[in-house]
């Protein structure tokens, strides 16, 4: 019995040549792999990168919109600014002229 | 050679004056740059509206509010507005020859003198110019000097007085009391 299957196991543990292209299928998947790793990091990689130019646009165009409209109510601001002085040397020049300028003739009507 | 050097250089001045002569007739006066004064000013006040500014400053007045929708319309036909104030603390520091150069540029033809204000008590000076081209006015320089303050203003492009006359009382714009006196 002992012997029988001292047997039976010698002859499954013989050593067995593998078939032939045996080596180069591993040496194959092996390289499949790999190239299945790699693409999948660089999917990701592609991803995160597209994300960020997303977001790198879209903060980017905020902060133009936000640029934009700081110069805008600065524009206005010197805008209204400009107007207030030159509303204040007319009424200077206006306010001279009519300084100088003679009083309406009295009818005499007493009115 | 000599020759033709003088003759280029002839044309390129000609051209030169004509560049000059097309920006003075756009109501665009040349401001002096002033340099120096700023640190000798209390207050500076330097106001350089383009028309990309102008148009900008535009799209942020509400149409619905009707103190903006007045500056929208008395802007409406404006391209530029220069402005320079410099107040100081002493008689006279600023180089009166700067003012004095852009009142000259207002000798060009189209600019008519619309009031000239001489305070002897105050000492001061205010000049307003209109350039009138075609019964239109498209250009306002305002020229206004005291011992310690100094304000420039040049509006290019059509201007509508009456409209201008609209926005006073709004802004701080003084209320012209030009009525009161009929």
């Amino acid at each position: 019995m002992s012997k029988d299957f001292e047997q039976q196991l010698r002859e499954a543990l013989r050593p067995v040549d593998p078939e032939e292209g045996f080596e180069l299928r591993v040496m194959a998947r092996i390289a499949r792999e790999r190239s299945r790793a790699r693409t999948k990091v660089t999917r990701w990689v592609s991803v995160a990168l597209a994300a960020s130019v997303v977001f790198a646009a879209f903060l980017g165009a905020h902060q133009w919109q936000l640029r934009r409209e700081q110069e805008g109510l600065e524009a206005r601001k010197q805008l209204i600014e400009a107007l207030r002085l030159t509303g204040e040397k007319l009424d200077i020049a206006y306010q001279a002229v009519n300084r100088e300028a003679p009083e309406p003739a009295d009818d005499g009507s007493g009115a | 050679m000599n020759t033709l050097l003088k003759q280029s250089i002839l044309a390129l001045c000609g051209m030169l004056s004509l560049c000059a002569g097309a920006l003075a007739a756009d109501g665009q006066l040349k401001l002096p740059e002033f340099g120096g004064l700023s640190d000798k000013a209390s207050e500076v006040v330097t106001i350089t509206l383009d028309p990309a500014l102008l148009g900008l400053a535009a799209r942020f007045l509400d149409p619905a509010k009707p103190e903006d929708a007045a500056v929208r319309e008395a802007i409406a036909g404006i391209k530029g507005i220069y402005v320079r104030k410099y107040v100081f603390d002493t008689d006279f520091v600023y180089p009166q020859a700067d003012v004095e150069s852009v009142r000259k540029q207002l000798s060009a033809p189209g600019w008519q003198r619309l009031v000239e204000v001489r305070s002897r008590k105050e000492q001061q000076k205010v000049d307003i110019y209109l350039l009138v081209e075609q019964e239109r006015a498209n250009g306002l320089a305002i020229i206004a000097s005291q011992p310690r303050e100094f304000t420039i203003v040049n509006i290019v492009g059509s201007i509508d007085m009456k409209k201008l006359h609209e926005l006073e009382g709004q802004f701080g714009i003084p209320k012209l009391e030009l009525e009161q006196k009929k």
